[in-house]
């Protein structure tokens, strides 16, 4: 319960708060959210599987989007940065629809 | 656990630090162990899950905003471009009043002598070809069009370029209209804008200009002279020929049809290029003033 209360703190604070982002960080921002969605889920799913850790959850977060920030800032600098995004939002996506379909086979067995 | 790369990212999609984690947390309880303290962590995954959410807001609402910023820069350009044709179309309805007053006054001042009768009848010879009049009458009407786009476009993120050789050309229109020309035609339009003796035909990025004005697809080139000697020698003339091969083989939409009338306006501005002083004697010399048919290349339109 908690957790989700933070989610929908976090939520209503971005959309009524406007906080600016510095320009240079704007383009790492959505691959940030797919990082961020990653660990939401695989942290939701170890719940749902009774070894939820308070700290594995925290620190996969944190490591997510920032190597993922870096993964494409680094391509970015090698003149790939489009391909690399690319590659994370696909194996990040890929583990995010794993995720969904195990939460999934928790909450209806099915 | 597969072999291969998309195997090991397809089968373990949970951290395997979670079952680490649960495999020490239960040593240590089985060692007895105290409980670690319960509340750093709620606490920690709460604020985590705060930056989550804050991320996914930040995230949409900048999307939000670039995309609305995008949409206002749009609309404030697309009512300049209005307001400005708006103003350039006021003042050439202006001009052309002023040109009709002119053109009046010229007219009852020559129409008073006979020596001005023969200038008034030489100069609307004169006005006749430099288009300068509009006219109505029975011609033919040319149709080009691009091709259709080639099935669907790709729904996502698809701004997939038509291919150039689908898209009608200047030089395709050059060719009918010099054909048109060549079969006997006495006036021609393209999409109402007249062609005058210096109009060009030419190409400006995507858009085929007609004496500087784009004319959009498709292209309606309308030419007024006698039907049956137009049609006659505008479908044997070789170029045509190969203009019609060649859109039937990139799908060109090319058809021409027989109108009994049709109205072309006049065409733009003419500019005074060549004057002489009028004589001594007080007659004006022929043919000088107003329309000059001299076949300079045409100046930019000043205003």
């Amino acid at each position: 319960m908690i957790p989700i209360l933070g989610l929908a703190v976090g939520v209503l604070l971005g959309l009524f708060l406007h906080p600016t982002v510095p320009l240079g960080l704007q383009p790492y921002l959505p691959i940030a959210v797919v990082a961020a969605l990653d660990a939401v889920f695989g942290g939701f799913r170890a719940r749902l599987d009774r070894i939820f850790d308070a700290k594995v959850f925290v620190i996969s977060f944190v490591s997510n989007v920032v190597v993922a920030g870096l993964i494409v800032f680094l391509g970015d600098q090698l003149g790939v940065g489009a391909q690399l995004s690319t590659a994370v939002v696909v194996v990040l996506g890929i583990r995010i629809f794993g995720n969904a379909a195990a939460i999934r086979r928790h909450v209806f067995r099915a | 656990m597969g072999a291969s790369l998309l195997d090991a990212i397809l089968a373990e999609t949970l951290d395997p630090a979670y079952a680490q984690a649960a495999e020490a947390r239960r040593a240590r309880e089985a060692g007895g162990a105290a409980a670690p303290r319960r509340w750093q962590g709620r606490t920690l995954v709460a604020l985590t899950m705060a930056l989550a959410g804050l991320l996914v807001a930040v995230a949409y609402s900048q999307a939000a905003a670039s995309a609305k910023g995008r949409e206002q820069v749009r609309a404030a350009l697309i009512a300049d471009i209005d307001r400005e044709t708006g103003i350039s179309d006021g003042l050439s309805a202006q001009l052309q009043k002023l040109r009709t007053t002119v053109s009046d006054t010229r007219d009852t001042l020559l129409a008073t002598t006979t020596v001005g009768q023969q200038a008034l009848d030489s100069l609307a010879a004169a006005e006749q070809g430099a288009a300068a009049v509009p006219v109505t009458g029975p011609g033919l009407l040319v149709t080009l069009a691009n091709a259709d786009p080639k099935g669907a476009a790709d729904p996502v993120g698809g701004t997939a370029e038509p291919d150039a050789r689908g898209q009608v050309q200047d030089g395709d229109l050059q060719l009918v209209v010099n054909a048109l020309w060549a079969a006997g035609a006495e006036a021609i339009s393209i999409n109402g804008e007249r062609l005058g003796p210096t109009t060009a035909i030419r190409f400006a990025g995507q858009a085929v200009l007609v004496d500087f004005r784009p004319v959009a697809n498709p292209y309606q080139v309308s030419a007024i002279g006698n039907q049956e000697s137009l049609s006659r020698r505008f479908l044997a003339s070789p170029d045509v020929g190969s203009l019609a091969v060649i859109s039937q083989s990139f799908g060109l939409r090319f058809e021409f049809a027989k109108e009994n009338k049709l109205t072309l306006p006049a065409a733009s501005t003419l500019d005074l290029r060549s004057a002489q002083p009028l004589s001594a004697s007080g007659s004006p010399s022929t043919g000088s003033a107003g329309a000059s048919t001299t076949p300079a290349p045409h100046s930019p339109p000043g205003g």
